[in-house]
């Protein structure tokens, strides 16, 4: 097709913020009352999309009863030490940017319509993940139906809203955005956007590995953190632009739940010194410590120690009313799924699939800096889990706020958007070509056959024999059933082009993990048992630079002298 | 089967149609329903369930998760 014929659908807008979820709703409804026009496209409905579409119990840390200037280290120490090597919080200066700017945040979602309170008309802390003795960082919100709040916060502004549209591409000129390429799910049609800015809100890549069932494929079961729209088309798109891409090489991991109620790890209210959750292998209480360390899971298998089972029967009854609130405000469904199998939440003791932990990308993300823009690629913002370094609903709305509050500055400045017509039939090939396919392979078959690989050859235990199968099994994967890749109708038509996407951030992380020659951490090459010290204190981006892949190791930066002086100031 | 309607209480408003995440329900045209399509992609994440003005949905786990 010519430009001239793809133009006919092409909307022009200020900015397009790519997802509609916890980060993208707060930035398009910010940007709009600056005096923007906001395009949101959301390959769901707003209403209802991404990680919060159900609820959520916790926005997250906050500095509560803490300086920003004790909580800073106590965080990236949690996450740098104990977790991942330079983890999940790639930069000190985020954290900075989003500890200072959160009771701003809080305030402007409570005007824009976003309860934060509780019904009695105060704030309701609990103890984080990270909290020390008596430190309730947490602030726990009533949010079941935070996402048509949002909806219509988002529709009151004037932000113009697609929804059921899927982006395929970042248009680039001269080394910044100047738009997109999409396609609506429904209907199949080709869109084309043309933008001064793009911010990118598209959550993180959640369909790497095996789902959370004893099939392989079908009948996906939710898991805290992994909604399955998230398929990594943000990060794919960004990285096809030119925009780099942290911590490839790395996967976070937790304990699977045999029958679903909630999630072994996070943000599990663990009042008053009680301890939430309590293990048990073999009908003994274990210390969670133990049985939530991966080694630790690993061991107990071989010594017949499993099942691990994770219990609240031993909590007071008032504390278990809490727990129920919870539930209720972060997946409602899970309470009424329970009982259809007479399983009391208070008394059963959930079984953990410790023999095969839930793999997901939850440190990684688009590279940015402090104020949320892509180092590599101008005119590219990223917020939320879709970015490098931010994390949690506190994350994500504050992220969200602050590049909606900043973006103007920037787009005041920005040319006049071009756009590359060899650049849109290529991307409306990768998404149209399988709508040509007859008698091809189901985008579910392939995906599944992906995770297959990715869990079993990269999988818990890295070696260098499993990383090299499993890339010699990928490529011929890739050779032989990717062009036949089939799409009968637009719905699938989404799914083929989110195949296409897991399938090239999948590509990065088994040769990611296979570069990667340490443990540390949650990260175990069994061939390589000792830290890799040119590595601390670094990450890996990986980027396309002048047509060619490459994966550079990055200094993670200190917090700047001026942030350090700021808050000696507050 | 995962997702269940009821016809006789779906009263068509297509709250569920548009609100699912993973689009697995299709418009029924001529019935003015919505249909159950593409059902194996059911996350269970329970909006449709939460939502239906009419409690018209129920969601149950398959026999592959026991």
């Amino acid at each position: 097709m010519s430009l001239e014929e793809f133009t006919k659908n092409i909307i022009e807008t200020d900015l397009l913020v790519i997802g509609g979820g916890t980060a993208g709703c707060p930035l398009a409804a910010k940007a709009a009352e600056q005096g923007l026009s906001v395009l949101m496209v959301e390959k769901s409905n707003t209403e209802r999309s991404g990680n919060i579409a159900h609820g959520i119990d916790g926005y997250g840390v906050f500095p509560h009863g803490i300086s920003i200037q004790e909580l800073i280290p106590m965080w990236s120490e949690r996450m740098t030490k104990r977790n991942q090597g330079a983890g999940r919080n790639v930069d000190e200066n985020i954290d900075y940017m989003i500890f200072k700017n959160e009771w701003w945040a809080v305030e402007e979602l409570e005007r824009m319509g976003i309860p934060m309170k509780w019904d009695d008309g105060d704030y309701y802390w609990t103890p984080h993940m990270i909290h020390g003795k008596g430190l309730k960082l947490g602030l726990r919100v009533h949010w079941h139906d935070v996402k048509p709040k949002m909806a219509r916060m988002c529709a009151e502004r004037g932000v113009k809203t697609l929804n059921r549209v899927m982006i395929i591409d970042i248009l680039t000129h001269n080394g910044a955005v100047s738009g997109a390429t999409a396609f609506n799910t429904r209907t199949g049609e080709f869109i084309l956007i043309k933008a001064r800015a793009i911010a990118m809100a598209t959550g993180m890549y959640c369909r790497l590995f095996d789902p959370e069932t004893p099939l392989i494929w079908k009948y996906k079961m939710r898991y805290h953190y992994n909604p399955a729209t998230c398929s990594g088309d943000g990060w794919a798109a960004a990285y096809r632009a030119g925009a780099g891409l942290a911590h490839m090489d790395d996967a976070s991991w937790a304990l699977r739940i045999r029958d679903d109620i909630t999630n072994s790890y996070g943000n599990f209210v663990n009042n008053d010194g009680i301890l939430a959750k309590q293990y048990y292998w073999n009908g003994k209480p274990a210390s969670p410590y133990h049985a939530n360390t991966y080694v630790g899971n690993r061991e107990a298998e071989g010594l017949g120690l499993t099942p691990i089972y994770q219990s609240l029967e031993n909590l007071p009854d008032d504390f278990q009313k809490r727990l129920e609130v919870n539930f209720l405000d972060e997946r409602m469904v899970s309470l009424k799924l329970a009982a259809d199998r007479g399983f009391n939440p208070r008394s059963h003791r959930y079984e953990m699939m410790s023999y095969k932990p839930l793999q997901m990308m939850m440190v990684q993300g688009i590279s940015v800096d402090e104020h949320f823009q892509s180092r590599h690629l101008k005119g590219l913002f990223a917020v939320g889990d879709c970015a490098a370094g931010v994390g949690g609903a506190y994350g994500a709305c504050t992220s969200g706020l602050i590049v909606g509050a900043e973006i103007d500055k920037y787009i005041s400045g920005a040319a006049e958007p071009v756009l590359n017509e060899e650049k849109i039939n290529e991307s409306y090939e990768r998404a149209y070509a399988p709508t040509k396919v007859k008698d091809g392979t189901e985008p579910m078959e392939m995906e599944s056959a992906v995770r297959f690989i990715c869990e079993r050859y990269i999988g818990s235990f890295k070696s260098e024999g499993k990383l090299l199968e499993g890339i010699r099994r990928f490529n011929s994967l890739k050779r032989e059933f990717l062009p036949e890749l089939m799409a009968p109708n637009p719905h699938y038509q989404m799914r083929a082009l989110e195949v296409k996407n897991i399938m090239e951030l999948a590509e990065l992380h088994l040769h990611g993990c296979l570069n990667r020659k340490e443990t540390r951490g949650n990260y175990v090459r069994l061939d390589y048992p000792e830290v890799d010290n040119s590595r601390i204190d670094r990450l890996t981006i990986n980027r396309i630079e002048n047509g060619v892949p490459i994966a550079e190791k990055f200094l993670v930066p200190a917090l700047k002298p001026e942030y350090v002086e700021a808050l000696k100031q507050l | 089967m995962i997702v269940k309607i009821d016809n006789d209480k779906c009263i068509g408003c297509k709250k569920c149609y548009n609100i699912c995440p993973m689009d697995v329900f299709t418009w029924n045209t001529e019935t003015k329903k919505p249909k159950v399509t593409y059902e194996e992609e059911c996350w269970m994440c329970g909006c449709c369930w939460m939502d239906c003005p009419k409690r018209a949905i129920d969601i149950k786990y398959p026999a592959s998760l026991y």
